[in-house]
């Protein structure tokens, strides 16, 4: 028996974005490896790639240079079907941005990504309500995006996430649009799905009640790993790094 | 400080990692027509607006070919020159708008295509979806733009020139008539289908986040 897989392996990954002529160096030679259950955040001033690292290990994005091994499961190795199953059920991504269809209730939003599974329309309905109801809008199933608060937005994304109950969650900032306690109540979710279900939580934040329940931290500075640090006596450095 | 007490006490469960497993999506085109459906009823202004224009331009085209029939009729028949060239700006006029409307409806939903991409979406499904939608759309102005485009130019001649109805509606004429309504459907829905292929191609080929960033 070899040793176990992990859950995601970043290999000397690079990002380079040619923008009018001009090269921006997104990551440059990040390195991590993180097992199945941990609970890792990733943390980092704005543009330190923090989007652009989550996008390479959601597979919605290629590295321009480097590799990313899912479940050990080279990317660059998959065929685009196996690529799309990867995105559908095994990962779960909550976008910076949302990225909700406009013209889709937050019901079949949630929805949606069953549909790609063959899951039957009762169930999909029904699980979609379920699911919007455990992040607090029970009660906005067939409002529409446009119809709803950022917070509430952000949390029908929460939900579609984890549709498909999906072994790794990538959330980039998913309580930045919320208050206190409904941040709070996301945490726990998250928190549960780890501990119950043994889910990979991979985690953009500046929150530091979601930095204190995390397994490990790891800091983005300007495209690399600066560090990366266990969860015990972190509380003051995150606090530093906030300087 | 230790993570939250209330949290239940059970062992996180390592996944099997001995047999790796690779799914497949399930999303068979049966699945793909209801999508097209469903996205048609959800936005049902666009696409009322997008079947207009199939509809507009096929009625031009059919309501010339029919005009090319209905005149030696009525014994004021062009020069042939003159027919073939109008047939032929009938056929651009359309073909121009069907492409233009399709184009649009395709490209301003690439941040859509990027979205249903990161949840699952094939690049095949992606192209059934659009695909379908296009032909849907192609069909439904294409059938009522040509019975419109036939029938306008009839019963204008047949109310303009009454001694003629007889001749109009002559059932030999007919088979012709229908042909040329047959021929606006079959172009509508090829147009259509053609014009929304080229971006939904290249859309469903991009990368998600490629598509996520576009900006029309
Ligand atoms: N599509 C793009 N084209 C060009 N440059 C890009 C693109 N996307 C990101 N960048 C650049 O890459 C760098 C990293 O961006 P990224 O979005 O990953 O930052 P981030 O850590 O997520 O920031 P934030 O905390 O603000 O979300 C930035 O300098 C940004 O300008
Ligand atoms: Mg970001």
């Amino acid at each position: 028996m070899g040793e176990a897989v992990s859950a995601v392996k970043v290999v000397d990954v690079h990002k380079i974005y040619h923008l009018k002529g001009e090269e921006v160096h997104a990551l440059q030679g990040i390195n991590l490896e993180i097992p199945h259950g941990e609970y890792l955040s990733v943390m980092g001033p704005s543009g330190s790639g923090k989007t652009t690292l989550f996008n390479m290990i959601g597979g919605i994005d290629r590295p321009t240079k480097g590799d990313i091994f899912i479940d050990g499961v080279d990317l660059s190795k998959i065929p685009s079907r196996a690529m799309a199953w990867l995105r559908c059920q095994k990962i779960g991504y909550i976008f910076q941005t949302f990225n909700l269809i406009p013209v889709l209730t937050a019901r079949e939003n949630v929805a949606l990504p069953m549909t790609f599974l063959g899951v039957p329309k009762a169930e999909r309905q029904q699980r979609a309500a379920e699911l919007l109801t455990i992040v607090g809008l029970g009660d906005r199933l067939d409002h529409r995006p446009t119809e709803l608060s950022g917070g509430q937005q952000q949390r029908v994304a929460i939900a579609r996430a984890l549709a498909n109950n999906p072994a790794i969650i990538l959330a980039d900032e998913p309580t930045g649009n919320l208050d206190l306690n409904t941040g709070f109540a996301i945490v726990q979710l998250l928190y549960r799905l780890k501990a119950e279900r043994g889910t990979t939580i991979i985690c953009a934040t500046h929150d530091l009640k979601m930095i204190d329940i995390s397994d490990r931290v790891v800091f983005l500075r300007d495209g690399t790993v600066e560090n990366i640090e266990k969860r015990r006596g972190l509380v003051l450095s995150a606090e530093e790094f906030e300087e | 400080m230790s993570p939250k007490k209330k949290e239940p006490k059970t062992e996180p469960k390592p996944q099997n990692t001995a047999d790796v497993k690779i799914g497949s999506i399930k999303f068979p085109i049966s699945e793909a027509f209801r999508f097209s459906l469903e996205s048609i009823r959800k936005r049902f202004t666009r696409a009322l607006i997008t079947a207009f224009s199939v509809l507009l331009g096929i009625a031009f085209m059919v309501a010339i070919m029919t005009m090319g029939i209905i005149l030696p009729l009525i014994d004021q028949t062009p020069p042939p020159q003159y027919q073939t060239w109008m047939a032929i700006i009938a056929l651009l006029v359309c073909g121009v708008g069907i492409v233009n409307s399709m184009l649009m409806s395709v490209t301003e939903r690439y941040k859509e295509i990027g979205t249903i991409k990161c949840l699952g979406a094939t690049d095949t499904n992606v192209l059934q979806i659009f695909l379908i939608e296009a032909l849907l759309l192609g069909v439904l102005g294409g059938v009522i733009g040509a019975c419109a485009g036939w029938g306008a130019t009839t019963v204008i001649y047949m109310i303009n020139q009454p001694q003629y109805v007889d001749r109009i509606l002559n059932t030999t004429n007919f088979v012709t008539y229908f042909t040329y309504i047959g021929e606006g459907i079959g172009i509508a829905s090829l147009l259509s289908v053609a014009a929304a292929a080229y971006p939904a191609v290249y859309a469903a080929r991009l990368n998600p986040a490629e598509a996520l960033r576009y900006e029309v």
